[in-house]
């Protein structure tokens, strides 16, 4: 059990490196192998600190309950082990599980509207009678550029009857809309999001375009492929892999949905503070101070798109094969 | 064979030092510095600086004043988002993480909140209670619980009726003395589509108002834990009432007062008045167009029964836990908020709230107002509706969570849920909340 041998370490661990060439002084010396280490040092500190150990503090935090006697906890506190309560407890609020659900309809309805606009802003963009591609190109990158906060502003203002424009339009054709109401506001944020968004997954669809050889247009132009044959035939079956990751993030994305919500629920009361999963975390770890349930929440959140994300990569996947 | 390879140590290694680092991460706010010996005052000579985290606008002049006249402790203000728009996040977070400044601006309501994260002094160990005869009473029991003081009144929010004569005179309306008068009023608005006032489902802090004026006390502190009621007749009158109001249509749901849309209806007379803390004053006087326009009159009453205001809204200083320097942070909150010079500092600079001190209102507020057509609504309106406040009502360690519960049921009024049955519901839950922070709690016996 010489775990520091020379011999022993060659060729295994995560550093193991094609043997010596011969010629070089005898085995590796100690430095060669710790010089990886070394450079990878910085980051993994970093990411440790800042990402690995936050997890398990939070793992560890959302099986701890705190327990106090008197009329505000003077007379005791205490912190023990909880087994699952706080995530009985997470799912025991309607709220919180009403929220997961409104962002899962949020997603198959916003999801797919996004991943069709994109696909079709990038393939239009990327055919040859395109006019003008690189100007559009960053037209449409652009509201990606503004931080969401502020989108939701602008957008907000646009929401709120008796400011915004859009109700002067609508009442010359007869309609009052409501943006804010009840049933409405979700689709007035999906409506910010697909905004924000839809320029950014366009361009990494542009991008795998882009990488499409010229061949495969040149043997199509050959063949008298029309445009749409194009498409469907070539780039279509091509930029899959955009598509998927596209999608993957956009899932993701939406189970982290925080900052419209927050910020759109200044101008409408339809916004609970629970609207989100990630606003229902927020609003318990800081509003109401129960770190411990807030944890729970926030694991079952990761846990929720974990499923989720490879729930559709396995989907995609059989599908291809 | 060894087993062992770099990455199993290295990971063993990454192991140990997690184990020592999450020792340090337990649950914060579980220790309380109540219990600990109290902290001496700074030795004369040695020049001390207190932080103050507040989101009243320009602070840091009214500390200068202070500053000037008390070299060896300076006050230094940090602004933060008002209350639960992300101050008492950062706050918390502060407290959690052991640190946070010795004077925090929280508002009354959320002082049981802080405590139960044992993030307040009890001032009264360092003397608050010689205090206490300068403050108006119905505040000093807001911020007094089972003997002990956890912060000094800082303002508050005596509620009135602002309204537009011109727009009530559409009906040939004047001020209406009791709620049912209110409700008359409105129904003839509405013939002019024009609402009387709104009713925010999505801010249940209004409705607590309405029911503590009608005389509810929903929840108190007792020997053996607390006890809650609020199914009392007071609170279901109440309820009672904005139910056929919303039925009838006769108040604005679709958004609250001081929103973007409520300034526009305000400004263009659809929408006529607001009943709203005394603070509303200088919110109002951002409607466009509105100056001379509006004026202040007593709160509608519940016919004879409860009291004649409320108080919506209202802070303290509040001295944190890990302050270093109690007494001395105490010293400067009793200053800014009975002195003189510190009342008209607060009020120029910030446009505080009402003053907590019953014997001086400020200089600014005994002149007559412009905006409000040269009428003195300080001494006439805001004075009296200061003492006739419910002396009973007594705040709770999870009023925010309970205000949530309520606007979640009051949002449901549109589905059909009555006010009436989200309230009782609400009761049910907040009662839920509370065992499951570990306090105990009973319904009280009928």
């Amino acid at each position: 059990m010489t775990a520091t041998s020379p011999t022993a370490r060659t060729g295994r661990g995560p550093s193991a490196q094609p043997p010596a060439r011969p010629g070089k002084r005898g085995d590796r010396t100690g430095a060669a192998s710790r010089a990886p280490w070394l450079l990878l040092a910085p980051f993994l500190a970093l990411f440790i600190l800042t990402f690995v150990l936050p997890i398990f503090v939070a793992v560890l935090s959302s099986f701890t309950k705190v327990t106090r006697s008197g009329l505000f906890g003077e007379a005791g506190v205490k912190s023990e082990f909880a087994g699952f309560s706080n995530y009985a407890q997470a799912l025991a609020d309607g709220s919180f599980v009403a929220s997961i659900g409104r962002m899962l309809l949020f997603g198959v309805v916003q999801v797919p509207v996004m991943i069709l606009l994109c696909t079709v802003l990038a393939l239009m963009l990327e055919s040859a009678s395109a006019k003008w591609p690189g100007f559009f190109r960053a037209a449409y990158f652009l509201p990606y550029g503004v931080p969401g906060v502020i989108a939701t502003i602008l957008w907000s203002f646009l929401y709120v009857p008796g400011l915004s424009p859009l109700f002067d339009v609508a009442a010359l054709v007869g309609l009052t809309p409501d943006f804010l109401g009840a049933n409405t506001v979700l689709w007035s944020i999906a409506n910010i999001v697909t905004w924000s968004y839809t320029g950014y997954n366009m361009l990494i669809i542009v991008a795998q375009l882009k990488a499409i050889p010229g061949e495969l247009y040149e043997a199509a132009k050959v063949d008298g492929a029309s445009t749409w044959r194009v498409a469907l035939s070539i780039q279509l079956p091509l930029i899959r892999p955009a598509l998927v990751l596209t999608t993957v993030f956009s899932i993701i994305g939406t189970l982290q949905l925080f900052a419209e919500a927050q910020v759109l629920k200044t101008v409408a009361p339809a916004i609970d503070s629970q609207y989100t999963p990630n606003l229902s975390a927020y609003t318990t770890a800081f509003a109401y101070n129960d770190y411990n349930v807030a944890a729970a929440q926030a694991v079952l959140i990761a846990v929720a798109a974990f499923v989720l994300s490879f729930a559709f990569l396995k989907f995609t996947n059989r599908k291809s094969s | 064979m060894s087993r062992f390879t770099r990455r199993q140590l290295l990971s063993a290694g990454l192991g140990t030092a997690a184990m020592g680092l999450l020792s340090g991460c337990a649950t914060p706010g579980i220790r309380s510095v109540n219990t600990a010996p109290v902290l001496a005052p700074a030795a004369s000579g040695e020049k001390i600086t207190l932080t103050y985290w507040c989101w009243l606008k320009d602070a840091q002049k009214v500390a200068d004043i202070w500053n000037a006249s008390h070299p060896q402790v300076q006050v230094e203000v940090v602004w933060i988002p008002g209350g639960n728009a992300g101050g008492y996040q950062k706050l918390y977070s502060a407290l959690a993480a052991g640190g946070g400044p010795d004077l925090a601006q929280v508002e009354m309501r959320s002082l049981p909140e802080f405590m139960l994260v044992n993030g307040l002094v009890d001032v009264a160990r360092y003397g608050a209670q010689d205090y206490a005869h300068l403050y108006d009473q119905t505040l000093w029991g807001q911020v007094s619980f089972s003997g002990g003081v956890y912060g000094i009144p800082q303002d508050s929010g005596p509620m009135a009726m602002f309204y537009q004569p011109a727009v009530l005179d559409q009906v040939g309306g004047t001020n209406p003395g009791t709620w049912d008068e209110w409700a008359a009023l409105a129904r003839e608005l509405r013939k002019k589509d024009v609402y009387l006032d709104c009713f925010p489902l999505g801010d249940a802090s209004v409705f607590t108002a309405f029911a503590a004026q009608a005389g509810a006390s929903w929840l108190r502190p007792e020997e053996d834990g607390w006890v809650i009621n609020m199914t009392d007749d007071a609170t279901m009158k109440v309820a009672r009432f904005f139910d056929q109001a919303i039925d009838e249509d006769l108040v604005q749901t679709a958004f609250g007062a001081y929103s973007p849309g409520w300034f526009a209806a305000a400004a263009k007379g659809t929408i006529a008045s607001v009943v709203s803390g005394s603070w509303g004053d200088a919110l109002i006087e951002g409607v466009s167009g509105g100056s001379g326009k509006w004026r202040v009159a007593p709160m509608p009453t519940w016919d004879g029964s409860g009291f004649g205001s409320s108080y919506l809204g209202g802070s303290t200083a509040a001295i944190l836990a890990n302050s270093k320097h109690p007494r001395e942070a105490l010293e400067f909150a009793v200053w800014m908020t009975t002195s003189r010079e510190g009342i008209d500092a607060e009020i120029t600079n910030s446009g505080i709230g009402w003053s907590p001190s019953p014997d001086f209102i400020g200089t600014p507020r005994q002149a007559p107002s412009e905006f409000f057509g040269g009428q003195s609504y300080h001494q006439e309106i805001f004075v009296p509706a200061a003492r006739q406040q419910n002396e009973d009502w007594s705040w709770w360690p999870v009023t925010q969570q309970s205000f949530n519960i309520l606007s979640d049921g009051f949002r449901k009024k549109a589905s059909g849920t009555s006010l009436v049955d989200s309230v009782a519901a609400a009761e049910q839950q907040i009662m839920t909340v509370f065992r499951n922070k570990g306090l105990s709690i009973r319904k009280e016996a009928s």
